[in-house]
């Protein structure tokens, strides 16, 4: 195929990915309220299509561009994308967490709906991006920002769903006799075994503080961010150690305070402080989850305002 | 009453205490993050000089705020080093005892066995073992699980997970040698500039980079290495659409002898290597070849490096000056070079050179070369206009009013380097390396402590009771704790053929 035709193909497929992507959002958001078991498989299975098209998306504008297809803002957001939805499969298959399907889902119809604002078509590599260590690099960086972006997503639910758990327990209080059931089996009730780890405990099922509420109790959604962040942790420092390898090879030195390595920096130590927070008495829980959501918000503010704004090294990716 | 040495005293010992604690680290963790952000916002004369002159031009009051805060070098201001200086204290004085704790534990005995039904994880079965027999085989199965196993009355101690500890030891002593290899390295290196023409040797000494190389405190002039490269060659490439493809400069390797010393190619991405002294590709431009002579006297023939103003457009014509301090009165020229003027008359990219021609304005009086100038712009206080100008391309020659002759003989491209000598690069990569190693069995490896008790009970029989709890990951060690206490209280030679059962003969 000539390369406007891998172009074009890689272009549809981009686009009934980025559908697929939507309508498996909305099967997971349906079966969160309905729970018809039904709409979960035909959601998954969406979920689970749309990405071997995403792959052969980003396979054809590999091919077209004949390089890695991960050289520029567009490709690197669409590579993050890809991954939330790679992540969150695997994720789901673990620990059966379907109800934050739709949620990890938009979040991938997010990232590639806002890549297509900085679409280019695909074409070769300033001198600079030229180099074995892009494969790696761009990598681990993609694989890390899709990571945190699980993680960001589950932080958000549970702070949320933190909210929630306490204001029902304020309720309990103040009627105790109405509802036991809750009393027994709700997660405040056991606060000493929550500070006592620095990763909560999850013997005794996940229960849900309100017959209302479809999502996991809050313990749960905490556990998840946590482990995604902690899986991601490494890879996201293992991609800065490679980012200043690579600078030290094409730029004469590892580490120069460019506006991309700061907000790098920046990310690596929020993500720091969030592990640190974990096993800090006094930040766990609701402000771990709050610095998990500022290092995402860092992580998208590198992607975004530093790429487009602030003038420097990495201006092209 | 305190005296206010007392209090001195007090108020220090109070500041050390809050230093040592994770939570003070993990906020001056944070303050590090927050102040390293103002770098990126605010341009810093390390990385963009222009944009903080232009500030100083464009909001003079903005700029002296942000100079008085040392908001243009953030990262070498008094504050940011305080910070991360606070921080490292505070780690270190976290750290210490830790690694003391750490290192008495290795060598202590194990906890004995205190209330072993009280712990979270309990199983009892009885055995037809003996106890000696039941605890031997019971260390084996650990053993093999990879626990540290101690004989405690009237049983084992064992345990895992030691890593996790070790692990975040070696993470966090790291960041101190990442400290050391950026400090060395900053010490004992220097970096600097070198413009290069196609055709002329450049050799790598102290006085011939284009401005004095900035050079680390313990950097000697004599450490400058000696050895040489000349550009045979530059040649930059471009794609169809005007994209650049790629920069590249053949050079020869001259050692310090004067001696050739192999062919050499230096591009993005490749630098050149030579006695720790690195090479990189940095930019290049044109430089043609000008002779000019008077009354058949030959005032100069070099070539003139030229310079644009954003190497990324292309489209504008490169400028160079020459000057004349020989003739009387001085004469000075500017030039304005299109490389390829049919594209670059109608605006576009001026990729290669094609039929190349020279733009001039003649300037007399005096130059004031007494002062400190730069070579790529004539200092006009001292000039006039100096006839028409005018404009002569390759192989022709350009004639002033007063008789002088410029020709434009060659032209030829000249490639600037970024030489570098960084000696703390491999402390750089060591402790990224062990960082990255501690760093996983501190976030991945969970700590776990078990106890065997064997009591003797009738017929030659034994009471085994299996204890144990996880510090971390603790829904994984339930089922781990399952599969231990079922092996070892599993009857011997339901699994393995037992001694017994064995046919004999």
């Amino acid at each position: 195929m000539s390369p406007e035709g891998l172009t074009g193909a890689s272009n549809v497929a981009f686009g009934v990915a980025l559908v697929m992507y939507l309508a498996a959002s909305v099967g997971y958001f349906h079966h969160l309220a309905f729970r018809r078991r039904g709409v979960l498989v035909v959601a998954r299975g969406t979920a689970y299509a749309g990405a071997v098209v995403h792959a052969v998306s980003l396979i054809a504008r590999g091919a077209a561009a004949e390089r890695v297809p991960w050289g520029n803002l567009f490709e690197y957001v669409t590579v993050v994308g890809f991954l939330i939805v790679a992540a969150y499969l695997v994720v789901e298959r673990l620990w059966h967490a379907e109800a934050v399907g739709g949620f990890a889902l938009g979040a991938a119809v997010a990232a590639l709906g806002g890549a297509t604002i900085a679409y280019v078509p695909p074409g070769p590599l300033v001198p600079a991006l030229n180099s074995y260590w892009l494969w790696i690099h761009v990598v681990m960086a993609t694989l890390a920002s899709a990571l945190f972006t699980l993680g960001f997503v589950f932080s958000v639910l549970y702070l949320v769903q933190e909210r929630r758990e306490e204001r029902l327990a304020a309720r309990r209080a103040s009627v105790p006799a109405r509802e036991p059931a809750l009393v027994a089996a709700g997660a405040a009730d056991r606060p000493e075994d929550y500070v006592s780890a620095e990763e909560p405990e999850e013997s005794g099922a996940p229960v849900h503080p309100s017959s209302r509420s479809r999502l996991p109790a809050a313990a749960t959604l905490d556990r998840y961010a946590y482990r995604t962040i902690v899986f991601a942790f490494p890879i996201w420092t293992l991609a800065v150690i490679l980012g200043a390898i690579w600078a030290e090879e094409a730029w004469g030195r590892y580490w120069g305070w460019d506006a991309k390595e700061v907000w790098s920096f920046v990310t690596w130590v929020v993500f720091a402080g969030y592990l640190h927070a974990r096993a800090t008495v006094g930040w766990r829980g609701r402000r771990a989850a709050v610095l998990a959501v500022i290092g995402f918000a860092a992580l998208v503010f590198n992607l975004t305002v530093v790429n487009t704004a602030i003038a420097g090294l990495h201006s092209y990716a | 009453m305190a005296s206010t040495s007392e209090t001195i005293y007090r108020s220090l010992v109070s500041v050390w205490r809050s230093l040592r604690s994770m939570r003070t680290a993990l906020i001056l963790l944070l303050v590090v993050a927050v102040a390293s952000v103002f770098g990126s916002l605010v341009p810093q004369l390390g990385v963009a000089r222009p944009a903080v002159f232009r500030l100083y031009v464009d909001h003079p009051l903005r700029a002296r705020i942000y100079e008085t805060l040392g908001l243009f070098d953030v990262y070498g201001s008094w504050w940011f080093t305080t910070c991360y200086a606070l921080l490292l204290i505070s780690l270190a004085s976290c750290l210490i005892p830790r690694t003391r704790a750490f290192r008495r534990g290795l060598g202590l005995r194990p906890q004995p066995m205190r209330g072993l039904e009280g712990m979270r994880h309990f199983t009892e079965t009885t055995i037809p073992v003996a106890p000696e027999r039941a605890l031997d085989r019971a260390r084996g199965i650990l053993r093999r699980r990879r626990f540290r196993v101690a004989p405690v009355e009237p049983g084992l101690a064992a345990e895992k997970g030691r890593a996790r500890e070790s692990g975040s030891l070696l993470f966090h002593w790291s960041l101190f040698l990442v400290l050391v290899g950026a400090v060395y390295g900053k010490g004992f290196g220097f970096t600097g500039q070198a413009t290069v023409v196609e055709g002329e040797t450049w050799t790598e000494a102290h006085a011939s980079y284009d401005l004095p190389p900035d050079e680390g405190r313990f950097f000697a002039e004599s450490m400058h290495q000696g050895f040489g490269v000349r550009v045979e060659d530059f040649d930059a490439a471009y794609h169809p659409s005007g994209l650049p493809e790629d920069f590249r400069s053949r050079v020869t390797l001259i050692d310090g002898d004067g001696m050739p010393a192999g062919q050499r190619v230096i591009r993005v991405n490749e630098p050149l290597e030579q006695d720790g002294v690195k090479l990189y590709q940095l930019g290049y431009g044109w430089a043609p070849v000008l002779e000019v002579r008077f009354e058949d006297r030959l005032l100069a023939a070099e070539p003139v490096v030229f310079t644009t103003r954003s190497p990324n457009d292309l489209t504008a014509p490169w400028r160079g000056v020459v000057k004349l301090p020989s003739l009387e009165p001085d004469v000075g020229l500017e030039l304005r070079l299109f490389p390829d003027p049919v594209a670059g008359l109608v605006g576009g990219p001026m990729l290669e050179a094609r039929d190349p021609f020279l733009f001039y304005d003649a300037w007399r009086g005096d130059l004031r070369l007494d002062r400190a100038q730069s070579v790529f712009a004539l200092d006009k206080t001292g000039l006039q206009p100096f006839g028409p100008g005018g404009g002569f391309g390759l192989g022709e020659t350009a004639r002033l009013p007063n008789g002088v002759e410029i020709a434009f003989t060659e032209l030829r491209e000249y490639t600037q380097f970024l030489v570098k000598r960084d000696p703390g690069t491999g402390i750089m990569l060591a402790a990224a390396l062990l960082t990255l190693l501690g760093l996983l069995p501190a976030l991945y490896s969970s700590r776990r402590r078990l106890w065997v008790r064997a009591i003797p009970a009738d017929r030659s029989g034994t009471r085994l009771q299996v204890a144990g709890f996880a510090m971390q990951r603790r829904a994984a060690f339930e089922d781990e704790f399952r599969s231990i206490a079922g092996e070892l209280s599993r009857r011997e030679g339901a699994g393995e053929p037992a001694a017994g059962s064995e046919p004999v003969g």
